[in-house]
C-alpha cells in the first residue's frame, strides 16, 4: 500500500518546482510559500473515498492526500475527526435552519494547530530534521512543542509576552526552549527566522514551509465526508495566519479533481478578523492583493494578532474566487459570542473561535447569508486555555 | 523611460535578489551598503524611489529616512520610500512611517508584492 501520493513541492507565487525528498522552506526565488503537489490521477484511479471512510478514525486515514512517505514517519497524537455539531439553539436565535460548527478544541493540546504541526513534524523527522524552531502567537507553539516531544525532537519557541499562560507552561511542560519576547508574533517570527539562520534550526513558521498547511486541508476532507460530498455554502473562519482558509481552498481543488465530490459548488469563504488587526479585511475591502502592515495590532484574541499573513496574497486570492468576504468583529462582540455559544450550545469557546459567531451575526445583518443555506463556524480551540484574559 | 531605484540594504543575498527581481522590470537599480552611503547616493544621483533596510551597520534606516525627509536637495522630501525591515523589535512598523518611510514591507521579501508596492509609485517601462 502507498502511503503518500506526493508528487513534488511548487512554488505558489511563480510555479517553480522542487523535489519533496529534500528540505524547503519558501521559494528562494520570489520568496511565496511552496505548496505540495500529488499525483491525484492515480489516487482517484486507486483510492476508493468510501473505503477511506471504514478506516480508524483520525487526520492520518487520509494519508495518500497527505506528504509522509512511511507511515513509520507519523507523528500523531490522534489529531483530526473533529466534532460537526448542528447548534440547534443557536440557530433558533438567528433563524438559521443548517448551522453547524466545526469543533477543533477537541484536537491534541486543544487546538486545530495540531493539525498542522503534526503533518510538519512528521515531514521533519521522516527528512532527518533534529530541531525545530518557531514564533507563535500561542496554540501553535504548544503543539509543536508536543509533537516534537513525541519525535524526538529539539524545540525552541518565540511567544508574545502576553500569550496565554496556558501555551507558555504547555510548551515548557513538553520540553521546549521558550523565549517571551516584548512583540507580536511578527516580531517572534523575525527572531525565530535569525536562529534559524544562524543556528540550522529548521523553522516551521506558518507558510515558511509546505507542510503544515497539509496537514490544516483535512478539515475540508472531513467536512465534504460529513455533507455527503457535497460541500456547505458558507464557511466562516478566523484569520490569523490563514493556513486553514488556504488549505481547506486547496483540499476544494484537490477533491475538484479526484473525483470526490456530488456537487462541486464550492462554498463562500468568510474571513473573521479583530477589529484590532485587520489586515486582511481592509485589504479585501479595497480590492488589493497583498495586505499593508497591520500597525499597532492589539485584540484579546491572541490568534488573531497577526499584523500581516506571509500568505496573505493567497488568502485574497481564495477570498476573491469563493465570492466570499472578510468582516472585523470588536472584542465585545467576541466576549459576548463566546457566552453565547456556551449559554445555549455547551460549547466553551476560544475568542478566535467566538469571533466567527460574532461575524455571523454582523452578516445575517447584512442580508449576505440566508436562513436556509449549510454554514460552519470554525471553533479554532478550547476555551479553557485562555482563563488566564478578561473574562 | 527608466525609473531608478536605490536599494540601501548590507545583505548581498537580499541586494542580489532585489536587484533582479527590478532589473527583470526593467528597472535601474542602485545599491549602497551603509546608511550614510544611501544618503550620499540620493543626494547625488536621480533616484524616483528607495527600498529601505532598518537594520544597517552605520546609522540605521530610522535616521536615513529622517536626513533624506530634511535634506536640501528638495526631491528627497518627497520621494517614496518603502522601509524593510526582518521585524526584530518591536514597533519598527511605527517607527518608519513616523520617520517619514512611505510604505512597510517585512522580509522575506515577496517578489510579487515587491513589484506591486514599486509599481504603485513608479510605473515599470
Amino acid at each position: 500500500m502507498q502511503s503518500s501520493y506526493i508528487s513534488h513541492l511548487q512554488c505558489s507565487g511563480c510555479g517553480t518546482g522542487y523535489s519533496h525528498q529534500e528540505i524547503h522552506t519558501f521559494c528562494p526565488d520570489c520568496q511565496s510559500p511552496i505548496l505540495t503537489r500529488y499525483d491525484l490521477p492515480h489516487i482517484r484511479e486507486r483510492v476508493d473515498r468510501d473505503e477511506i471512510s471504514r478506516r480508524l478514525k483520525g487526520m492520518w486515514r487520509w494519508h495518500e492526500l497527505l506528504p509522509v512517505e512511511s507511515t513509520d514517519n507519523i507523528v500523531s497524537l490522534g489529531e483530526g475527526d473533529t466534532p460537526l455539531l448542528r447548534l440547534p439553539n443557536l440557530g433558533d436565535e438567528l433563524k438559521l435552519t443548517n448551522l453547524f460548527v466545526k469543533d477543533e478544541s477537541t484536537n491534541p493540546t486543544g487546538s486545530f494547530k495540531a493539525r498542522g504541526l503534526s503533518a510538519a513534524v512528521s515531514k521533519a523527522k521522516e527528512l532527518g530534521i533534529k530541531k525545530v524552531i518557531i514564533p507563535t502567537a500561542g496554540n501553535a507553539g504548544g503543539a509543536m512543542a508536543a509533537y516534537a516531544a513525541r519525535a524526538g525532537l529539539s524545540a525552541y519557541i518565540f511567544m508574545p509576552k502576553d500569550t496565554p499562560f496556558a501555551n507558555i507552561e504547555e510548551s515548557r511542560m513538553a520540553g521546549a526552549e521558550v523565549i517571551l519576547i516584548d512583540g507580536l508574533i511578527s516580531d517572534a517570527a523575525g527572531m525565530a527566522g535569525e536562529k534559524a539562520r544562524a543556528e540550522g534550526w529548521f523553522d516551521v513558521s506558518t507558510f515558511k514551509e509546505p507542510y503544515r498547511v497539509e496537514g490544516k486541508k483535512i478539515m475540508a476532507y472531513e467536512l465534504a465526508e460529513a455533507f455527503k460530498w457535497e460541500l456547505p455554502d458558507v464557511l466562516i473562519y478566523p484569520t490569523g495566519g490563514g493556513t486553514g482558509l488556504v488549505g481547506m481552498w486547496k483540499a476544494f481543488d484537490e477533491l475538484e479533481k479526484l473525483g470526490w465530490l456530488e456537487k462541486t459548488q464550492r462554498p463562500r469563504l468568510v474571513s473573521v478578523q479583530a477589529e484590532g488587526c485587520a489586515p486582511v479585511v481592509r485589504a479585501f475591502q479595497k480590492g488589493a492583493l497583498f495586505c499593508d502592515f497591520w500597525t499597532n495590532a492589539h485584540t484579546l484574541a491572541s490568534g488573531l494578532r497577526v499584523p500581516k499573513s506571509f500568505a496573505d496574497h493567497l488568502i485574497l486570492q481564495n477570498l476573491y474566487d469563493s465570492d466570499g468576504t472578510a468582516i472585523a468583529v470588536s472584542d465585545e462582540s467576541i466576549l459576548e459570542s463566546q457566552k453565547q455559544l456556551a449559554r445555549l450550545e455547551g460549547i466553551f469557546a476560544a475568542p478566535e473561535g467566538a469571533a466567527t459567531l460574532a461575524a455571523l451575526k454582523e452578516l445575517i445583518k447584512q442580508g449576505w447569508v440566508h436562513a436556509e443555506e449549510r454554514i460552519v463556524l470554525f471553533n479554532t480551540g478550547a476555551g479553557l486555555k485562555y482563563i488566564n484574559q478578561p473574562a | 523611460m527608466t525609473h531608478t531605484v536605490l536599494y540601501i540594504e548590507d545583505n548581498p543575498d537580499n541586494t542580489m535578489l532585489v536587484r533582479r527581481a527590478l532589473e527583470a522590470r526593467g528597472y535601474k537599480v542602485l545599491d549602497a551598503e551603509t546608511g550614510s552611503k544611501g544618503v550620499t547616493i540620493a543626494e547625488t544621483e536621480d533616484v524616483d524611489l528607495i527600498l529601505l533596510d532598518i537594520n544597517l551597520p552605520d546609522i540605521d534606516g530610522y535616521e536615513v529616512a529622517r536626513r533624506l525627509r530634511s535634506n536640501i536637495k528638495r526631491k528627497l522630501m518627497s520621494v517614496p520610500i518603502i522601509a524593510i525591515t526582518a521585524n526584530a523589535l518591536k514597533g519598527d512598523a511605527e517607527k518608519a512611517l513616523n520617520a517619514g518611510c512611505d510604505v512597510y514591507m517585512s522580509k522575506p521579501i515577496n517578489i510579487r508584492e515587491l513589484w506591486a508596492r514599486v509599481e504603485a509609485f513608479v510605473p515599470a517601462p
